[in-house]
C-alpha cells in the first residue's frame, strides 16, 4: 500500500477529473451553456438581422462574441458550486488535508474547459449566422488568442466569486454583480484586441498588443490574488 | 472553521471597546475639513487664474482652439473632482488594507474598519461622479462618454454597490465579513487600474497633470487647499461612523451579556 501523501499535482488530477467525469455522465453544463449561447445568437440576429448591414456587423464582432462569451460564462459559473453544495460534496473535499489553492485550480480549470468546449460550439455558429457575408480579413484567426485571454480570465475571477455566492441568498443576481464590474477591464481590452482582428484595418496590430498585453496582465495579477485569496472564501 | 462563530462569544468575552484617543480628532478635522474646503472654494475663484492664464471675459485661443466662458469657469469644477476621487482612491485603499488585516488576524473591528471605509468611499465616489458628470456635460459637451477613466471609475462605483449588495446578503457574521474582506480586496485591484489608465491609454480625455501639463502654481495653492480640506473630512467622516457602529456593537454585546446572566 502507498502510503505516501499524494502531490498538489495528483490532487488537481483527481479533482478535474471528479468534475469531467460527472459532466461527461449528465453532459448537463455543456448541453445547458450551448443552448443558452444559441439562444443569445438568435436574439442578436432579431436585434441585428433586420437593419445591420455586413459591413456593421463585422464592426461590432469583437463586441458581440463577447456578450456572447460573457453570458453563456455567467450561467456556467451560476451552477459550478451550486452542485458541490447539493451532495455536500465541498465540505467532504475540504476534510481532505490538503492545500486550498489546489481545488480553486482544478475548480477553474473545469470552469474554463466547460466555458471552452461551449466557445467552439458557438463561435463557428456566430461566424456561420453573420459573418459569411463579408469576407474575413487576413488577420481574423488571430482573435481566438484574446478569446482565449478573455476566457481564462473570466474562469479564474468567476471561479472565486461563484464560491462566494453560492452560500448567499439570491445568488445569481449577486454572482452578476459582482463578476460584470469586475471583469471589465478585460472585457474592455478584449472587445478592442477581437475587434481589431476581425476587422483588420492599418494599425490594427498595435491596437492588438496593448489590448492584449492589458488584458493578460489584468489575468496574471486577478488570478494570483484570487488564487491567494481562495483559502480564505473556501473555508469561511 | 464554521464551529468557532458558535464558540467565539464564551471563549472571547471581551466587549468591543470605544471611545479611543482619534475620536477626540473627529470634530476638529471636521470643522478643519469644512474651513479648508470653504478656502479652497474661494480660492478656486478669485486666486486661481484660468488655464494658462486666459481672462475670463470674452474668447481665448488654448492650444489652437477657441473657448468661451463657460469652459473657462466650468474648469473651476477640477478643484472639487480631483481631490473627490483622489479622497475615494485613499478611502478605498484603507479598505482594501483594513481587509488584509482581518484575513489574517479575525478580528470582527479590522471587518467595521474595512466596511466604514467602504462607506465613506462610497460617499467621495458618488461626490466625484456627480462632480464629473456635470464637468463632462460642459466640456465635451455630452452627459456621457465611453472615456477610459469614466469607465473605470464606474467599475468602480458598481464595485462598491456590490460589496454592499455581497453584504446584505449574507447572514452569519464571521462568513460576511471573511467574503466581504476577499471582494474588498478584489475591488481595490481596480484603484490603480483607474489611477493609471490614462497612463496606458493615452487616447483618454484625462490628462496626466501632475506629470505633463502642470499647472500654475496659483491653481496648485488653491488645489491644495481643497486637497487637504476633503481628506480631513474624508477622516472625520470615517471616525464618526467608526464611534457610531463600534458604540452599536458594544451595546449590543453588553445586551447578549446581560441575557447569559439571567
Amino acid at each position: 500500500m502507498n502510503r505516501k501523501r499524494p502531490s498538489a499535482w495528483q490532487q488537481y488530477k483527481t479533482l478535474l477529473k471528479k468534475d469531467l467525469q460527472r459532466e461527461f455522465r449528465t453532459k448537463e453544463m455543456v448541453t445547458s451553456m450551448g443552448i443558452y449561447a444559441i439562444l443569445v445568437l438568435i436574439i442578436f440576429g432579431a436585434s441585428l438581422g433586420q437593419s445591420a448591414t455586413a459591413d456593421t456587423i463585422v464592426k461590432i464582432s469583437g463586441g458581440l462574441l463577447w456578450v456572447l462569451i460573457v453570458f453563456t460564462g455567467l450561467l456556467g459559473l451560476n451552477r459550478s458550486f451550486s452542485y458541490e453544495k447539493e451532495q455536500s460534496c465541498l465540505e467532504g473535499i475540504l476534510l481532505v488535508p490538503m492545500d486550498r489553492s489546489v481545488i480553486y485550480l482544478a475548480k477553474a480549470t473545469s470552469n474554463l474547459v466547460f466555458l471552452l468546449a461551449v466557445e467552439v460550439i458557438a463561435i463557428p455558429l456566430y461566424y456561420f449566422f453573420f459573418l459569411t457575408a463579408s469576407a474575413p480579413s487576413e488577420t481574423f484567426l488571430y482573435m481566438l488568442i484574446p478569446l482565449f485571454v478573455g476566457t481564462v480570465g473570466i474562469s479564474g475571477v468567476g471561479t472565486i466569486l461563484s464560491t462566494i455566492t453560492v452560500n448567499t441568498r439570491g445568488r445569481d443576481v449577486i454572482l452578476a454583480v459582482l463578476l460584470i464590474p469586475l471583469i471589465f477591464p478585460l472585457l474592455y481590452a478584449g472587445v478592442s484586441a477581437t475587434g481589431a482582428m476581425i476587422v483588420g484595418a492599418d494599425g490594427c496590430w498595435d491596437t492588438f498588443t496593448v489590448s492584449l498585453a492589458l488584458a493578460a496582465g489584468y489575468d496574471v495579477v486577478m488570478l494570483l490574488v484570487s488564487w491567494v485569496l481562495y483559502d480564505y472564501v473556501v473555508s469561511a | 472553521m464554521r464551529k468557532d462563530s458558535k464558540e467565539n462569544p464564551q471563549k472571547k468575552p471581551t466587549l468591543p471597546e470605544v471611545g479611543q484617543w482619534p475620536d477626540k480628532l473627529a470634530m476638529p478635522a471636521l470643522i478643519g475639513g469644512a474651513v479648508f474646503t470653504t478656502v479652497g472654494f474661494l480660492l478656486a475663484f478669485l486666486y486661481a487664474g484660468p488655464v494658462n492664464g486666459a481672462a475670463v471675459d470674452g474668447v481665448e485661443v488654448i492650444n489652437g482652439e477657441l473657448v468661451g466662458n463657460v469652459l473657462l469657469l466650468s474648469q473651476k469644477i477640477f478643484y472639487f473632482h480631483m481631490p473627490l476621487g483622489i479622497a475615494s482612491f485613499i478611502a478605498i485603499g484603507f479598505a482594501v488594507y483594513y481587509a488584509i488585516r482581518y484575513l489574517r488576524s479575525k478580528e470582527v473591528r479590522f471587518d467595521t474598519c474595512s466596511r466604514i471605509c467602504m462607506e465613506v468611499g462610497l460617499v467621495f465616489v458618488v461626490g466625484t461622479m456627480v462632480t464629473g458628470d456635470l464637468w463632462t456635460r460642459f466640456e465635451w459637451g455630452v452627459w456621457w462618454t465611453w472615456d477610459p477613466r469614466l469607465t473605470t471609475y464606474l467599475i468602480l462605483t458598481l464595485l462598491i454597490i456590490a460589496y454592499f449588495v455581497l453584504r446584505s446578503a449574507l447572514k452569519e457574521p464571521e462568513r460576511r465579513a471573511s467574503y466581504a474582506s476577499v471582494v474588498a480586496i478584489l475591488a481595490g485591484i481596480d484603484v490603480p487600474i483607474c489611477y493609471g489608465i490614462t497612463r496606458l491609454v493615452p487616447s483618454s480625455l484625462h490628462p496626466v497633470i501632475i506629470r505633463e501639463s502642470g499647472m500654475t502654481p496659483d491653481m496648485v495653492i488653491a488645489l491644495m487647499f481643497c486637497m487637504i480640506g476633503m481628506m480631513l473630512v474624508a477622516y472625520a467622516f470615517y471616525r464618526i461612523r467608526f464611534r457610531q457602529v463600534r458604540i452599536a456593537e458594544r451595546t449590543q454585546a453588553l445586551k447578549e451579556r446581560l441575557e447569559d446572566f439571567e
